[in-house]
This record gives structure tokens, C-alpha cells and sequence, in this order.
């Protein structure tokens, strides 16, 4: 039995016990100078992690009493939260190692938020949310205060922890309610305590504290307030993995409870995850029109990118958690490409993130200029980019779903935020004369940016097959 | 050839001129236009089906999951676009390569003119709306690109700007119209939704999808009110402008509309949206484009104005209208832009676009007069040109159209803006090339050579072909295209011919050309008073509306994010409470069924404390030792609480806890300030003080709608109650819940509280060895400090207590197992023993006396638990299980003894230990081997320790 329930989560266990013997073994030999290579191990177990997941795993396998769920759509989120992850580790070494940033924690600190996250996505009970969630969220809060000695960086990670904690402490409220009115913890049990009609007071107390809770997680409006100060604050690699694999990884756990737990309940969540997705989309987009810096900016742009992947959440079908997975696959990548050009902006060696640095980029990289054109273009979600397609199905999703409000605005919301997306092009091609940034950055950056751009190209072809893979995922999730 | 093939071309081609720039710029354009004239040549292969009638179709399914299929399909409407886009591309490419200077790098303009092309020519051919929507934003994509060319012009960036925010834009708001009908229909194929004409307009969401949908084609033909981008993007190279907006990227919005007329036209909403839309636009435009003096605006402003008339004419909804709109876009791609070609050649030679600045051109470019001179008369409606024929049949058309009531109101502005397009038409012919000759050009204007002359003359010849012999030349495609439009399967009759009869259209045309050459003398008066008008200037509203858009973004989010932690925390607590109420609001509550327990005078005492000593907590939190003391009795009352509803567990755990955790604090005031400052303003105190009662009164109210109701599950602790004494061989179910039933779970805390303690430890070594500690030796304390620190009363009584305390301790540890009691508690109540002497006595006596250390205590209490907890392995069961059996050891009685008690062991020891190293660390802040004091036993955190601190640097 127990030998069965440990093959089920070796790949956390792994990463797990590689995170812990790797912080000993550089604590004790010869720290920070062991860091570079820690990046690169990390990243490259993380993705063999990812292509083990995704070539072995077959059929739904419950461990752990159903405390840990290994079905398909675990496995999709988590090859995407490892792949992200991967990405962003091997993305930030030069970066930080340049900077003199890179602790050998870091890698170590991300490798056990993703053990946490891949906890999450896997989740069958209420405490195994809990425990991925707290251990998500503590090397998060870490790894978002990590600059010491930067005022900005360590204000915003005491404030993301201290909303952290105040939001965690209402998702346990919200637990023990439902726990109290269903009299069990697995979402196998809820389901049955749960089904429309029948939602006791508790309950649905319980279900709407939960949702408040993981709505923090995804950044959702108004449980935003800490993602544009985190993200201006913390260091760009920081930043950058802030806005991809918890991402998944929390939109996963959202999926997860709603569906496992919720799924016969469907219409007293339905239009809370409306509401929280509309308010996300309309701030998200309004308030980056107004930003001067990239990263917070890019801030806005995930809470509405999260909005509009709720939107496939509330519409409460499998097309819709489908829609929604294919939206985050998108989304990471796109954000990964992205982020590799914010990490390339510098000047004289210093970073810059101030939007109107970028003035006549075109002139000096042409390229670069192309390939992040097409990001934005991607973000903005406007054809033949692949942001395109995970925006329609989201607004198919939702319309089908009975949401044609919710999918009209945030056809609305899309064309506001098309705006800012459009204004970095704008200053990339036609920006005034003056300093510009240099035309520096890795090998690794270039190649990052270049091929999430390619993949917002090609990936129009088929997708790389994601659909089929989403599909299967999201049946796994709702029957 | 396959439609595929035709509509990939112009992409899997776009690489050629790119690479063969290297060759030289005639291999690079030639390139450009082979590929262009193979895909026209293909087009012309399917074009005879076409024309008997056929559809030709070719699919593949793509993402069948999205509704995305790769179908295309062509039909008359189709052939006729895709024949106009790869005609004049040809046409355009030929006229580019010489336009272009030397320094222009032609390889990547052609390469973007084609992948524009290949955009077009996917918009006309796609059999579904998803793959339409594609290759529309494609097209603004590439002409960002094409427009983006000219980079080094300023005026031209706001121009390609303003072009792709609006056509952008427009395009997303399309995607929402798409899904919609698509949706209503069940099938992305616009063949298929092309036959479901009723279930659409039945649709109720049927003007959303509508307005959706016109809000993208009138953004891409630039309709009112969004046409004041096309005149702004006329900044681009003039090839550039003849093609995307005069013949093709504008068009397309107009092909949409005709695309989607059989379902869409023929209702209200549609008359008077698009109809009125494009009257206005048509009028409008005209009179603004006669009062521009740059060529191109002119050009610019006549081509919103004819885009409005083919709009209108679809906008009828009528089969004849519909016809007419069809022949008019064939005869306005030929003249306008041959105009445009003319435009560019005169810039090109003369070196200025001013029509204020030029005059006189005939004698110095008489080829180039004769151009203009043919196309602008078919612009104006002037016989026997082609543009006459379709302006005949548009003003015949308006004649029957009844605008709320009023028949002749649509006549009447159509011939005002005929009117005003004689005029402009004319200036064009008048002002630019009639007139004497000046001496003061700017450049030398001449005739240009071939290469730039052939294209637009080519375009005349046809302006007068199709003018002469409408029928035999266009006729038959007009037909298939106009019965592609109208969809209804029927042939449409389509003959057009110069002379009719005295019919009331041809006097709206005399009336329109003379009054027009009447407004065209009068044009240089009425310019200053133009001028003088005040009128909204679209770019300034534009811009007006960004800037005003993004300040307001700013100011939203700067209210929103203001970097105030309280702020968001109090955002997050409205929302939850509106959530809460949500949740109040909608499940089932049902009555209460469970009886309300007598009041009696001891709740209601202990309710009053608890409640009076919150409140004064907030009161007087500012202080706080105060605050220190009222939660003390906040936590004292909590214990009597548990007392009174029968827990004296709880109410030992609770007051032991109170009092150790008391301690901690106390100490750690010690190096704090007495009082918190003063930050709040008056309205956040209000904000504050609403939302924590909001938040109390909505905790408050569900717990009470909770407890008032039957739980729907069994209650817990029957389980407990039932199985304390038979599993865990204990009547104290608390105690045995701790070291039995949830023995892993007290087996993990213990772990953490060894922990924490160690932390706590180890951050005070690292404080220690920082500098931090001089500053807290040295700050002045505000308070007086005592006489005398250890008081001899209290000493001598600590003494005493500490065995007393501790055989109380063993006492709670043993009856633990059976009474309320345990070996948390007893923990606790042996460390308050020992902190006591630390207290009265001072750290350095106490800490002489210390045998063991702390960290030895938690780590050999962690140890025994672990080991009682494996030794249930050696019984073949799980870990922690626990046994129990009755003993006897002499010279006591039997008694019962259960493992449990062991593990309990581990618990307080670890508890002891734990809480002594917190405490300790805590008072070493203040304490340092050697220290001096002028007592033996004192802790006095006010000495000035800078002397010993130098000592011990040096």
C-alpha cells in the first residue's frame, strides 16, 4: 500500500529530497560559489521531472486515501509549472550572478515552492491543499524579500506576507467550515455533501472563504493589491517566476477545489468566479495604461490575464476548464518570452525598466524588436498570435457556458488592454530619438525570447498538440 | 489552382524579395511580382467556375476543438476581391520599384507588401470566421510594418499608431461579434452561417454581435466616426497608400459587411447603422476633403467619403443597392488609384504634395494631366466614365430610401456630398494642373518615365473601358460578385448603361456637377472661413482621449495602490464581507432548531469583562504594558470560560499558556518603547473602526446562526468520548487526543516548538554579535525603573515555590492521563518555575545554577517521544500506536499504565525546554558574561554598556 502511494508522488519526493540534500550540501561546502551550477542542476531536474511526468503517467491513480490525486490534469499543470519554473531558473543565473544577486537558496527555495505547487495541482483533500499551499507560499514569501538590502523588495515581501497570511488565514476558516458541514476533508466527500440545492449555510461559508482565499493566490481582483508591488519590488528573475508557475499552479488548485469538490454546485461558485474574473480583466487593463515601469506593468497585465483565465473557470464545463488550461499553457509561455526581454533591458550594465527606455529599440535590435512585438501582440490576443486562441476559447467557453455577458466584456476588457501592449510597440518602432538601452544579454535570454516568440508563430499550426493534451486533462477533472 | 495554394502564395513568396535584394532591386521586385502574377494566374484558373456560378471550396480541419478549420472558398464576391487585390498588387509592385529611392531598402518593403497581400487575399477566400479574424488582424499587423517603414518621417508615427490602435481595436471588439454568431449558428463556416439568416436575427444577442461586428469593418474602412485615422496614415509612402488605403486594407471592412449581408442585412438596426453611418461618412468626408490643400489628404478625405456611399449602399439592405455598392468598389479601386499613383508621381517630380504650391502643371506633365484628368472625372460622376454609371445607380438607389419618415432626406445629403465631390474632383483637375504656370516649384516637375506611368494608366484605360462598355467588361462579374452579396440564390440582373432616359437621378447629377463647379469658384473664399470654423479636430479628441484615458488610469490605480498596506487589507476585508453576505444571502439556512442555554449572572459577568477589556485594548493599545495587562484578562476570562462549560483542560492549557506567553512579551517590552505612535487620521480610524465591526458583527452572526442549528454532521467529539478510555486507556480525552489519537500531530508540534525555540536562539546570536545590542543596552529607558530589581520578598518566595511548583508539575503530569492534566501543561507549569528564579534572582545567578541546557532538554523530548512512538514497531504495529496495562510496582497499588504516558514524557520535556530557550535568549539581550551589577542577581537593561562593549572589541 504504502509502497504504491510513494511510487505515485516520487516526482515530489525527489524534489523534495533533492532541494533539502542540495541546501545542506552547498550550506556546508562552498555556498553562494556553488549557486550558478545549483541553477542549472535545478533547472535540468526540474525538466527531466517535467518529461518523466509527461511520458509515464497514465489514467487517474489515488494515493494516500485520496489525499493525492495523479490524474491528467495534474500532470498538465505540472509539466507546465516545471517547464515555467525550468525556464525561469536557468533564465535568471546570469542575470544574478552578474549582479551579485544569486544565493545558492534561490534555486533551492524555487524547487521546493514548486514541490509545493506541484502538491497543489494534485490535491485531493483539504489538508494536502493546505500543506502545498503553506509550503508554496513560504518560499514564495522568501524568495520575494530575497534583496535584503533593497527597501522596495523587502517592503513588498512583508506585505505579500502579511496579506499572505491573512488570506491563508481565511482559507483555513473557510476549510474548517466546510470540514464542520460535510464532515469530511476529502473532496470526494464534499462532492457528496455538495450539490445544488442542498448547500448548507456553512458550507457555502466555507466555499466562498476557500474562494476568497485561492482567489489571493491567482492575484484576482480585489485580492490583487500586493502583485504590483511585489512584482516592481522583487528582482526581475524573481518577478518573472512570480508571474508563471504559481500562476499554474494556483489556477490549478482553483480548478481542483471548484470542480472536485464544487463540481455538482456549480452555479453558488459560478458567479462569484464572474465577478472576480470581470473586476481582474477591467483593472488589470485600465490601471496599466497608466504605468511607466515594465514590471509593473506587467504586474496588470497577469491580474487580467488571470482574469480572463477564470473566465474559463466560471464557465463551469469541461470545454471551460480546458479553455482555461490551454489560456495558462499560453500565458507562461508568453510570459517567459516576455520576461527574458525585460531581464535583456539594461543600460550601461544597469537594469532599466522604465517603458519609454525603449524608445527606437527597433533601430538598434531589430530582432529583438520583432520577436517581442509578437509577444505583445500574442498578450494583446490579437490573430494569428497564439494569445489569440487562448482567448477565444476562454470567451467560448464562457459564452457557451452561459456567461455571454461576462464573454462580451471581456471582448471589452481585451480591446482596453490591446492599448498598453500596442504602446510598447509603439515606442519600440516609432519612439522619439534619444538614449537607448544597450544590446546586451546572454545567449540563454536571446534564445528564450526568440523561441517563445517562434512558438507564438508556429504554435498556431497545431499547438503543439496542447489542445488534445488539455482536453484529456480537463475530462480528467470534471466527471 | 487550389485556393490553398493561391492563398499561401503571397506568404511562402514573401521570403524571395528579401533574398534576392542581393541580386539587385529589379531581380527583388520581379520576384515579388512573379509571385504575385502566379497567384493571379491561379485566381484566374478557378475564375470561369466562378463565373457559371460555382463555388469552389477547399478544407482541412485545423483545431476542429475551437471551431477553427482551414477552409476557403470562392465565389463571386471572392473572385472579384481577390482579383482586385492581386491585380493592383501587381500593378502597385511595378510602380513601387521605381517610386522607391535607393536608399529605400526594397527587399523588406516588398516582402511586407506581400505578406499584407497574402492577409487580403486569406480575408476574401476564408470559408470561417475564425480564420477571417486571422488574416484581418494579419493585415494590420503587416501594414504596421509597411507603415513602419517610413519610421524616419514624425508625423508618419503617430499616423501608424493612431492606424493600429483603431483598426486594432476594432478588430478585437469583431472577435466578440464573431463568436457570437458562430455560437447562435453552432459552426464556425461562413457557408454554413451564411444559410441561417432567420436564426440570427431571431437571435436575441443579435445587435450585440451586430454592433460588435460593424464596430471592426467600420474601424478598418474607416467609417464616422472612426475615420480620422486614414487621412493620418497617409504618412506612408505613396505606393503604400494606394494600395492599403485606397484599394484593399480599407476594402476590407467593406467586404466583411458585404460577406455577412445575407444574414445581417435587411433589419432596422442594420438600415440606420450602416446606412446612416455611411451617409454621414460620405457627406462629411467630401466636405472636409475640399478644403484640404495637401494632395493626399484630398485623395485621403475622398476616399472616407466613397467608402461612406458603397457603406450607405449596403446599408439599404436592397438587392439594387447592393448591386451598385458591388460595381461602385470595382470603379473606385480603378480611379482612385490611378489618383493616387498621379499624386505620388507629381510629389515625386515637383517635390511637394501643396495643392497651394502647385498650378499649372499641364503644360510640364501632360501625360500625367491626362491621368488625372480621366480618373478624376469618373470620380466626380462625369460621362461617359465609370464612375458616372455607379453614381447614377447610388443616387437612384437613395431616391427610395425612407429615413424615419422622411423620403427625400437620404436624396438630398447624397447629392450635397455628390456635390462636394464634383468640387473636390475638380480642384484636383483645376487647382493643381490648370492655371498658369509658376516659376516657383519646388522641385522640376516633368513626366515621368515608364515605370511609373504604366500602372496608373493602365487603371484609365480601364476607368474609361469600363465606362464605354460596362457589361461586356464587368458585367458578368459584377453579377456573380452582387449575387454572392445578396445570397439568395436568385440571378441578379446587372446592366448598366451611360444614357437612361431623363430619369430624376440624372438631375441630382446636373445639379450635383454644377453646383459643384460653382462651390469649386467659390472654394478659395469659403477656405478662410473653413478654417475659421471651429470644428472638432479628431486627432486633438484622440489624443485628448488617451492622455485623458491614461490619467485616469493613473489616478485609479494610484487610489487603488497607494502603497499602504491598510489600504489593501481593508479592500480585501469589504470584499470578503460582501462575500459573506453573498454566501448569507443564497444558502440554505433553514430555521433554528437548537434551544438557546439559560442565561445566568456568571456569563454574563464574564461576558462583560471579556467584552469591556477588548474594547479597551483598542482604547488604549497605544500603551502597551496596558494593552499587555486587558489581554491578559482577555485570556484569563477565556479560561474561566472553559472552565465554566465544563473543559478544565482547556481552561489548565489556556492559563498556563496566558501566563508563559505573558512573560515572553513582558520581556520583550522591555526593549520596546512604552507607547505606539500616534499614525491614523481620523477617517481611517472611522474606515477601520466600520470594517472591524463589520467584520466582528459578521463572524459574530454566522457563528450564531451556526450554533442555533442542528449540525448536519454527527459532532466529533461522541467519537472521542466514546473510544477515550477503550482505545488510549484514558478518561481525560483531551489528554488523550494529544498523546494518542492525534499523537503524530502532537508529535509534529513538539518538533516545531523545539524549533522555534532553537530559531529564536539563533537570531538572538546573531543579534548579540551585531551592534544592535550596544543600541539597546544604551537607549534611555522611558520608564523609571525599580528601586530594587529582585526584590528579597519575592526571592526568597521563588525559592520556596520552585520545588513545591515542581511537584505540582509532576503531580498535572501524572493525573494527565486520566484528569485534567498532562504533559503540556506540566511543562508549562515547570517552566514557570524556572522562569521565575530567572526573574526574581536575575539571569547570571540562575543561569550558574543551570546543569542542563535547554537544547539538550527539547532534543532528548523529541527523542523520547520518537523512540516510544518506534517502539510500537516491535509489536508489529503502526508507529504511535500506544498500549496500556495495569502494573504494580512495589511498594505502590496497581495502577494503570499506558505508553501513552512515556510520549507524554517527550511532550514535556520538549515543552520545557522550548519555552526556557525562548525565554532565555529573550533576557540575554540584556545580559553579558561579566557584567558588572550592583547587586548580585539583576537584570538592568537601562546600563550603559558602551565601556564593556569596547572592552571587549578591543
Amino acid at each position: 500500500m504504502i509502497q504504491s502511494d510513494l511510487s505515485i508522488i516520487l516526482p515530489e519526493i525527489i524534489l523534495a529530497v533533492y532541494a533539502m540534500a542540495a541546501l545542506m550540501a552547498a550550506v556546508y561546502t562552498s555556498k553562494d560559489a556553488m549557486a550558478p551550477l545549483l541553477t542549472w542542476v535545478t533547472g535540468g531536474l526540474m525538466v527531466a521531472l517535467a518529461g518523466w511526468i509527461a511520458t509515464n503517467g497514465e489514467g487517474t491513480n489515488i494515493a494516500f486515501n485520496g489525499m493525492f490525486i495523479d490524474d491528467g490534469f495534474a500532470r498538465f499543470a505540472k509539466v507546465a509549472i516545471l517547464l515555467a519554473a525550468a525556464s525561469v531558473l536557468v533564465m535568471s543565473q546570469d542575470y544574478m550572478t552578474r549582479r551579485g544577486m544569486l544565493a545558492f537558496e534561490f534555486p533551492l527555495l524555487v524547487a521546493l515552492s514548486v514541490v509545493g505547487m506541484m502538491m497543489m495541482v494534485s490535491a485531493g483533500d483539504l489538508m494536502s491543499l493546505y500543506m502545498g499551499l503553506e509550503l508554496q507560499s513560504l518560499a514564495l514569501y522568501v524568495i520575494a524579500a530575497m534583496r535584503r538590502d533593497s527597501v522596495k523588495s523587502t517592503e513588498a515581501g512583508l506585505k505579500y506576507f502579511v496579506l499572505g497570511a491573512l488570506s491563508s488565514g481565511l482559507l483555513l476558516y473557510g476549510a474548517s467550515l466546510v470540514y464542520g458541514y460535510s464532515g469530511t476533508t476529502l473532496f470526494s466527500g464534499i462532492i457528496l455533501t455538495a450539490q445544488h440545492g442542498e448547500v448548507s449555510l456553512g458550507l457555502l461559508f466555507g466555499l466562498v472563504f476557500l474562494i476568497s482565499g485561492m482567489a489571493f493566490k491567482v492575484s484576482a481582483v480585489p485580492f490583487h493589491m500586493w502583485t504590483p508591488d511585489v512584482y516592481e519590488g522583487a528582482p526581475t528573475p524573481v518577478t518573472a517566476f512570480f508571474a508563471t508557475a504559481p500562476k499554474v499552479a494556483a489556477m490549478g488548485l482553483f480548478a481542483r477545489v471548484l470542480y472536485d469538490a464544487f463540481g455538482l454546485a456549480v452555479a453558488d461558485w459560478s458567479q462569484v468566479i464572474a465577478l472576480l474574473s470581470v473586476a481582474s480583466m477591467f483593472l488589470g487593463a485600465v490601471a496599466a495604461i497608466g504605468q511607466r515601469d515594465i514590471k509593473r506593468m506587467m504586474a496588470y497585465s497577469s491580474i487580467a490575464h488571470m482574469g480572463f483565465a477564470l473566465m474559463g473557470l466560471a464557465a463551469g464545463t469541461v470545454f471551460g476548464v480546458q479553455a482555461m488550461l490551454i489560456y495558462m499553457a499560453i500565458y507562461v509561455t508568453m510570459n517567459v518570452g516576455a520576461f527574458a526581454f525585460i531581464l535583456m533591458m539594461e543600460k550601461d550594465g544597469v537594469p532599466v525598466t522604465d517603458i519609454r527606455s525603449l524608445n527606437q529599440y527597433a533601430k538598434r535590435a531589430p530582432g529583438r524588436a520583432l520577436a517581442m512585438l509578437i509577444l505583445l501582440f500574442s498578450l494583446a490576443g490579437v490573430p494569428p498570435m497564439l494569445g489569440f486562441f487562448g482567448k477565444f476559447y476562454v470567451l467560448r467557453a464562457a459564452y457557451e457556458g452561459g456567461l455571454a455577458w461576462l464573454a462580451v466584456a471581456g471582448v471589452i476588457a481585451s480591446v482596453i488592454g490591446a492599448f498598453y501592449y500596442l504602446r510598447i510597440v509603439y515606442y519600440m518602432y516609432f519612439g522619439d530619438e534619444g538614449e537607448g538601452l544597450d544590446k546586451s544579454g546572454s545567449p540563454v535570454l536571446w534564445g528564450f525570447l526568440m523561441a517563445s516568440a517562434a512558438v507564438m508563430l508556429l504554435g498556431i499550426i497545431n499547438m503543439f498538440g496542447v489542445e488534445g493534451a488539455a482536453a484529456a486533462a480537463a475530462a480528467a477533472l470534471v466527471n | 489552382m487550389s485556393l490553398f495554394l493561391i492563398a499561401s502564395l503571397p506568404f511562402l513568396g514573401a521570403i524571395f524579395p528579401a533574398l534576392l535584394i542581393r541580386a539587385g532591386r529589379n531581380a527583388s521586385a520581379a520576384s515579388a511580382g512573379m509571385v504575385t502574377l502566379t497567384a493571379l494566374i491561379g485566381l484566374l484558373t478557378n475564375a470561369p467556375a466562378v463565373l457559371r456560378g460555382e463555388v469552389v471550396v477547399a478544407r482541412i480541419d485545423w483545431m476542429p476543438g475551437l471551431g477553427l478549420n482551414a477552409n476557403f472558398f470562392l465565389d463571386g464576391l471572392g473572385l472579384l476581391f481577390a482579383g482586385l487585390i492581386l491585380g493592383i498588387g501587381l500593378l502597385i509592385i511595378l510602380y513601387a520599384r521605381f517610386y522607391l529611392s535607393r536608399k529605400d531598402p526594397m527587399g523588406q518593403f516588398y516582402t511586407y507588401l506581400l505578406l499584407f497581400q497574402g492577409a487580403m487575399v486569406g480575408i476574401v477566400l476564408s470559408d470561417n470566421i475564425l480564420l477571417l479574424l486571422i488574416f484581418w488582424e494579419l493585415t494590420s499587423l503587416s501594414s504596421f510594418l509597411l507603415i513602419g517603414f517610413w519610421k524616419h518621417l514624425p508625423e508618419g508615427r503617430q499616423g501608424a499608431r493612431m492606424a493600429l490602435l483603431v483598426t486594432g481595436s476594432g478588430g478585437l471588439a469583431m472577435i466578440g461579434g464573431m463568436l457570437i454568431i458562430g455560437n447562435i449558428v453552432g459552426s464556425y463556416d461562413l457557408t454554413v452561417i451564411l444559410q441561417h439568416k432567420e436564426l440570427i436575427q431571431a437571435s436575441p444577442l443579435y445587435l450585440p454581435a451586430l454592433l460588435l461586428i460593424l464596430a471592426g469593418c467600420f474601424t478598418k474602412s474607416a467609417q464616422f466616426p472612426f475615420h480620422f485615422w486614414l487621412p493620418h496614415a497617409m504618412a506612408a509612402p505613396t505606393p503604400v497608400s494606394a494600395y492599403l488605403h485606397s484599394a484593399t486594407m480599407v476594402k476590407a471592412g467593406l467586404f466583411l459587411m458585404a460577406r455577412m449581408w445575407p444574414v445581417l442585412a435587411g433589419t432596422d438596426a442594420w438600415f440606420y447603422i450602416v446606412a446612416t453611418t455611411g451617409l454621414v461618412t460620405m457627406v462629411l468626408g467630401a466636405v472636409i476633403a475640399l478644403f484640404k490643400d495637401d494632395l493626399k489628404a484630398l485623395l485621403a478625405y475622398s476616399t472616407v467619403s466613397q467608402l461612406g456611399l458603397i457603406t450607405m449602399l449596403l446599408g439599404f439592405g436592397t438587392k439594387a443597392a447592393a448591386t451598385a455598392a458591388v460595381f461602385h468598389i470595382i470603379n473606385h479601386a480603378t480611379f482612385k488609384c490611378a489618383l493616387f499613383m498621379s499624386a505620388g508621381i507629381i510629389d515625386h517630380s515637383a517635390h511637394t504634395r501643396d495643392i497651394k504650391r502647385l498650378g499649372g502643371l499641364i503644360h510640364l506633365m501632360p501625360l500625367t494631366f491626362t491621368i488625372v484628368l480621366v480618373a478624376a472625372l469618373s470620380m466626380a460622376g462625369i460621362p461617359p466614365f465609370n464612375g458616372f454609371l455607379s453614381k447614377e445607380m447610388m443616387l437612384e438607389e437613395t431616391l427610395s430610401a425612407v429615413w424615419q419618415g422622411s423620403p427625400y432626406l437620404v436624396a438630398a445629403l447624397a447629392v450635397f456630398g455628390a456635390l462636394f465631390s464634383v468640387a473636390y474632383s475638380f480642384r484636383y483637375i483645376g487647382h493643381v494642373f490648370l492655371g498658369k504656370r509658376r516659376s516657383d516649384y519646388p522641385g522640376e516637375p516633368h513626366d515621368p518615365g515608364p515605370g511609373l506611368w504604366l500602372a496608373p494608366v493602365f487603371l484609365t484605360f480601364l476607368v474609361v473601358v469600363i465606362g464605354l462598355f460596362p457589361n461586356a467588361v464587368v458585367g458578368p462579374l459584377v453579377q456573380v460578385a452582387s449575387g454572392a452579396v445578396i445570397g439568395d440564390g436568385q440571378p441578379v440582373v446587372f446592366y448598366a448603361k451611360l444614357w437612361h432616359g431623363f430619369i430624376p437621378a440624372l438631375y441630382m447629377s446636373v445639379v450635383a456637377v454644377v453646383g459643384g463647379f460653382v462651390l469649386l469658384l467659390m472654394q478659395r473664399r469659403l477656405a478662410p472661413l473653413w478654417d475659421a470654423a471651429p470644428r472638432p479636430e479628431a486627432k486633438v479628441i484622440f489624443d485628448a482621449l488617451v492622455g485623458g484615458f491614461t490619467s485616469l488610469s493613473r489616478r485609479l490605480s494610484e487610489a487603488l495602490h497607494d502603497g499602504a498596506l491598510s489600504r489593501y487589507a481593508a479592500i480585501f476585508m469589504v470584499f470578503t464581507l460582501a462575500l459573506a453576505a453573498y454566501a448569507y444571502g443564497t444558502g440554505a439556512k433553514g430555521a433554528p432548531n437548537r434551544e438557546m442555554l439559560d442565561l445566568t449572572i456568571m456569563p454574563v459577568i464574564g461576558w462583560i469583562c471579556l467584552t469591556g477589556a477588548t474594547v479597551c485594548v483598542v482604547a488604549f493599545h497605544r500603551n502597551r504594558f496596558l494593552a499587555l495587562v486587558l489581554i491578559g484578562v482577555v485570556g484569563l476570562i477565556i479560561a474561566l470560560a472553559f472552565n465554566y462549560l465544563s473543559a478544565p483542560d482547556l481552561a489548565l492549557t489556556q492559563i498556563s499558556v496566558e501566563v508563559v506567553t505573558i512573560i515572553l512579551l513582558l520581556l520583550a517590552l522591555n526593549f520596546m518603547p512604552k507607547n505606539t505612535p500616534q499614525e491614523s487620521s481620523t477617517g481611517r480610524k472611522l474606515r477601520d473602526a466600520t470594517l472591524s465591526i463589520g467584520a466582528g458583527l459578521g463572524a459574530g452572526g454566522l457563528i450564531y446562526a451556526l450554533m442555533g442549528r442542528e449540525f448536519s454532521q454527527p459532532s466529533i467529539s461522541e467519537f472521542h468520548l466514546e473510544n477515550s478510555y477503550s482505545g488510549g486507556g484514558g478518561t481525560n480525552v483531551v489528554n488523550v487526543i494529544l498523546v494518542d489519537f492525534r499523537g503524530f500531530d502532537t508529535f509534529g508540534e513538539i518538533i516545531v516548538l523545539g524549533i522555534a525555540a532553537i530559531v529564536i536562539f539563533a537570531i538572538t546570536e546573531a543579534v548579540l554579535a551585531s551592534n544592535v545590542r550596544g543600541r539597546l543596552l544604551n537607549r534611555e529607558p522611558d520608564m523609571a525603573q525599580a528601586g530594587n530589581p529582585h526584590p528579597l520578598m519575592m526571592v526568597v518566595a521563588t525559592r520556596v515555590m520552585m520545588p513545591i511548583a515542581l511537584m505540582v508539575a509532576a503531580y498535572i503530569f501524572f493525573r494527565g492521563h486520566n484528569a485534567p492534566g498532562g504533559g503540556f501543561i506540566a511543562g508549562l507549569i515547570a517552566a514557570i518555575a524556572v522562569v521565575m528564579q530567572y526573574m526574581a534572582s536575575g539571569y547570571e545567578w540562575a543561569a550558574d545554577r543551570q546543569r542542563v541546557y535547554y537544547h539538550g532538554i527539547i532534543g532528548s523530548g523529541v527523542l523520547i517521544a520518537a523512540l516510544t512512538g518506534m517502539g510500537s514497531w516491535f509489536a508489529g504495529l503502526p508507529f504511535l500506536t500506544s498500549s496500556f496495562g495495569y502494573i504494580t510496582i512495589w511498594p505502590l497499588e496497581k495502577f494503570e499504565w499506558a505508553t501513552a504516558a512515556l510520549f507524554d514524557l517527550g511532550v514535556f520535556l520538549a515543552v520545557l525546554g522550548a519555552v526556557m530557550l525562548a525565554l532565555e535568549s529573550l533576557a540575554r539581550f540584556a545580559w553579558q558574561p561579566g557584567m558588572d551589577s550592583e547587586h548580585p542577581m539583576e537584570i538592568n537593561p537601562a546600563r550603559d554598556d558602551a565601556d564593556n562593549h569596547e572592552k571587549q572589541e578591543a
